[in-house]
């Protein structure tokens, strides 16, 4: 009620558009998601029940859905990033992929799991950062080099991750745990304690790390960035028109480098956090969903930092609920799926409608 | 060792069918400018379709019917989106993949539940008469469903209407130059939307392929990425349909190498092996195997007057 009146107080017309449509096409999906757990046969109280359970109901759930979110975030925070200069990343799949491998490759390296002072959970983390910053560079400099629309070279890049994570885990030569039986799984050994995220609060129950935290600052550094610094200004000035930013004397072509760089580290560093604050080991889909979830909430950001973390926040817990949904009440967490690429059509497909509005509330 | 080749060639194009399919119809819906990342969600979608209509009715030819028409309304949604509503194409068909596995994965749990992997009735292979006796590999490629036949044809015929007539003029004119072609009273909206329907109905006879004619039943993401490897040949093929069909066969045969090799006792990760046609799409949009020149105006809305 009180967001409503705030929004509805704004004297911009124009924002109140752009914010409300995607609320009116989670509520839509959201209904549409009801009827058909209604048409399913099932009983939707109790499918609510379950979801909200699963979703809130204990302190390991909240804290899963927190987690899911944290790396929903960055992979959304990096899409925004590149998407100012006009540029989209669709790799963020892959770029998890990487920051995973690499997270895990330095974590299971004796040497950097016995370093003191938190360098054993810092240096992967960074590594696995900058395995993504160099996934998204690739396209950066292909796109500069080549003229290659970093559409096409990110989604290609990310397939190509997501079988290296598989070709990691399949040989022992490279991350595959050392092969005593044909039973043994396609699966990394499990890093050392030192190399995995601290808790967060400390209550064992729940697996909240740290990464909100570094999600947070990074949440907040890049609002800055995007709003305050030359750079974003820069960003902005490239997306909006490439050919009049470089006549102004912009570095153009290390500008789009840098921000798809930026936007790959985002998603290397999600990919790290997820393997050293949750998953622990390495296995072949282990960023499964993530990327194009992150790409979804960085969409219905439409740029915003804050609407980042409200997406990934509201997508975190829908997928902890549907899980919980399908185990308790009998409901396919598909339906979650459902949910999501409803919004997801509904938001793009109705961009026109808000620019409508726009030239009309003028 | 001739055994072992004659297998290799059945399932390269076993596997390469669908992507050849799938591959024909993106081709022209990109030559007219609309990008379809949805490609992998029209052909879960007819597979799934096309496995419920064939189950139900149990004839296999009216579940290649609902296939197509799946996939279609998926393609009618599609170029309404991209087309007249200027949404962007990527997002909408990220949003459609999302959704069609959502969605195949919800009702195969409500409709199929207790009977998973159930059998639908396939379709019959066909011998081509005097061809399928041939030595070697006569019946691998010889002996096949019809959508194989039809396909080929209608691949062939795509070829034909893309460079040897009015209407495939127009449509590489709305891909390349929009606005000269709105200017020389070519209606973009209405031939891109063609083109976005040609893709919806090869794709349906791709998803038919795969669940109709080659697995006889549905699962879960059954075409597990085969959309993308179609996107993929596109571009690979430098967006000409001669080379995106060779494209589709090497991808194929990469696919099937990796039951082949272990075989002969050669060992080379699969990993690689599945890894190679993104590869080499890669170094073919990088320019490593010649320049390639997408259509102008690929993923890009047209408005006149803008």
């Amino acid at each position: 009620m009180t967001t409503m009146t705030i929004l509805l107080s704004l004297p911009d017309r124009r924002r109140f558009i752009g914010v409300a449509v995607p609320f009116i096409a989670v509520a839509g999906s959201l209904m549409i998601g009801l009827l058909l757990i209604a048409a399913s046969g099932k009983s939707v109280p109790d499918a609510i029940e379950a979801f909200l359970d699963g979703a809130f109901g204990t302190a390991f759930a909240i804290g899963a859905s927190i987690n899911r979110a944290v790396a929903l975030s960055l992979v959304g925070l990096g899409f925004i990033l590149a998407f100012r200069a006009n540029l989209t990343n669709v790799g963020g799949e892959g770029q998890i992929a990487v920051g995973g491998i690499v997270a895990t490759a330095l974590g299971l390296w004796p040497p950097v799991a016995g370093l003191p002072l938190g360098l054993a959970v810092i240096l992967p983390l960074l590594g696995g950062t900058l395995a993504g910053a160099l996934w998204g560079g690739i396209a950066g400099i292909m796109k500069v080099r080549f003229g290659t629309n970093e559409v096409i070279s990110t989604l290609l890049l990310g397939f190509i991750a997501l079988l290296l994570v598989y070709w990691c885990v399949q040989s022992t030569a490279l991350l595959r745990q050392p092969q005593t039986s044909s039973a043994t799984l396609p699966e990394s050994l499990p890093i050392a304690d030192s190399v995995k995220l601290p808790s967060l609060t400390g209550v064992p129950e729940s697996p909240l790390h740290i990464g909100l935290l570094i999600c947070l600052l990074l949440a907040g550094a890049t609002a800055v960035v995007l709003q305050r610094s030359t750079f974003g200004l820069r960003l902005r000035a490239i997306g909006l028109n490439e050919l009049a930013a470089r006549r102004a004397g912009m570095p153009g072509g290390v500008l789009l480098v840098v921000a798809l760089a930026l936007s790959g580290a985002f998603g290397g560093l999600a990919g790290a956090i997820m393997l050293q604050g949750e998953q622990y080991y390495l296995k072949a889909g282990f960023s499964s969903g993530y990327g194009f979830d992150g790409l979804v909430v960085g969409l219905l950001s439409r740029g915003s930092t804050l609407g980042v973390l409200a997406g990934a926040l509201f997508f975190g817990f829908l997928r902890s609920g549907g899980i919980s949904m399908e185990i308790m009440a009998g409901v396919p967490a598909a339906l979650t799926l459902v949910i999501q690429g409803l919004i997801v059509i509904a938001v793009a497909g109705s961009v026109i409608l808000v620019e409508r509005f726009e030239r009309g509330g003028r | 060792m001739e055994e072992t080749l004659a297998i290799f060639i059945a399932s390269t194009l076993r596997l390469g069918m669908p992507l050849m399919l799938a591959a024909s119809g993106e081709l022209v819906s990109e030559r007219a400018g609309v990008l379809n990342l949805s490609l992998e969600g029209m052909m879960l979608t007819a597979a799934f379709f096309g496995a419920l209509g064939s189950w139900a009715t149990g004839n296999p030819y009216l579940g290649v019917g609902c296939a197509v028409l799946a996939a279609l309304g998926v393609a009618v949604v599609q170029a309404w989106l991209s087309v007249d509503l200027r949404a962007n194409q990527l997002v909408v068909g990220i949003g459609f993949n999302i959704l069609a596995l959502g969605a195949t994965t919800l009702l195969y749990r409500i409709i199929f539940g207790g009977l998973s992997r159930e059998e639908i009735p396939g379709l019959p292979k066909l011998a081509v008469d005097g061809l399928s006796n041939l030595p070697f590999a006569g019946t691998a490629l010889f002996q096949q469903s019809v959508i194989v036949y039809v396909g080929l044809a209608l691949i062939l015929l795509l070829w034909v209407v893309l460079n040897h007539t009015s209407f495939g003029l127009a449509v590489r004119a709305v891909g390349d130059e929009p606005r000269s072609a709105d200017k020389a009273g070519i209606a973009v909206a209405r031939t891109r939307r063609l083109a976005v329907l040609v893709a919806g109905f090869m794709a349906g006879l791709a998803g038919a392929f795969i669940s109709i004619a080659d697995i006889h039943t549905f699962t879960e993401n059954m075409t597990n990425g085969a959309g993308y490897l179609a996107l993929a040949a596109v571009i690979f093929g430098g967006w000409n349909i001669g080379r995106t069909i060779a494209a589709c066969l090497l991808f194929g045969a990469a696919t099937a190498l990796q039951f082949q090799l272990p075989a002969m006792g050669i060992n080379v990760p699969t990993a690689f092996l599945l890894m190679l046609p993104y590869l080499l799409a890669l170094l073919a949009v990088a320019g490593v195997v010649g320049r390639l020149e997408p259509p102008t105006a690929l993923t890009l809305p047209f408005q006149r007057g803008k």
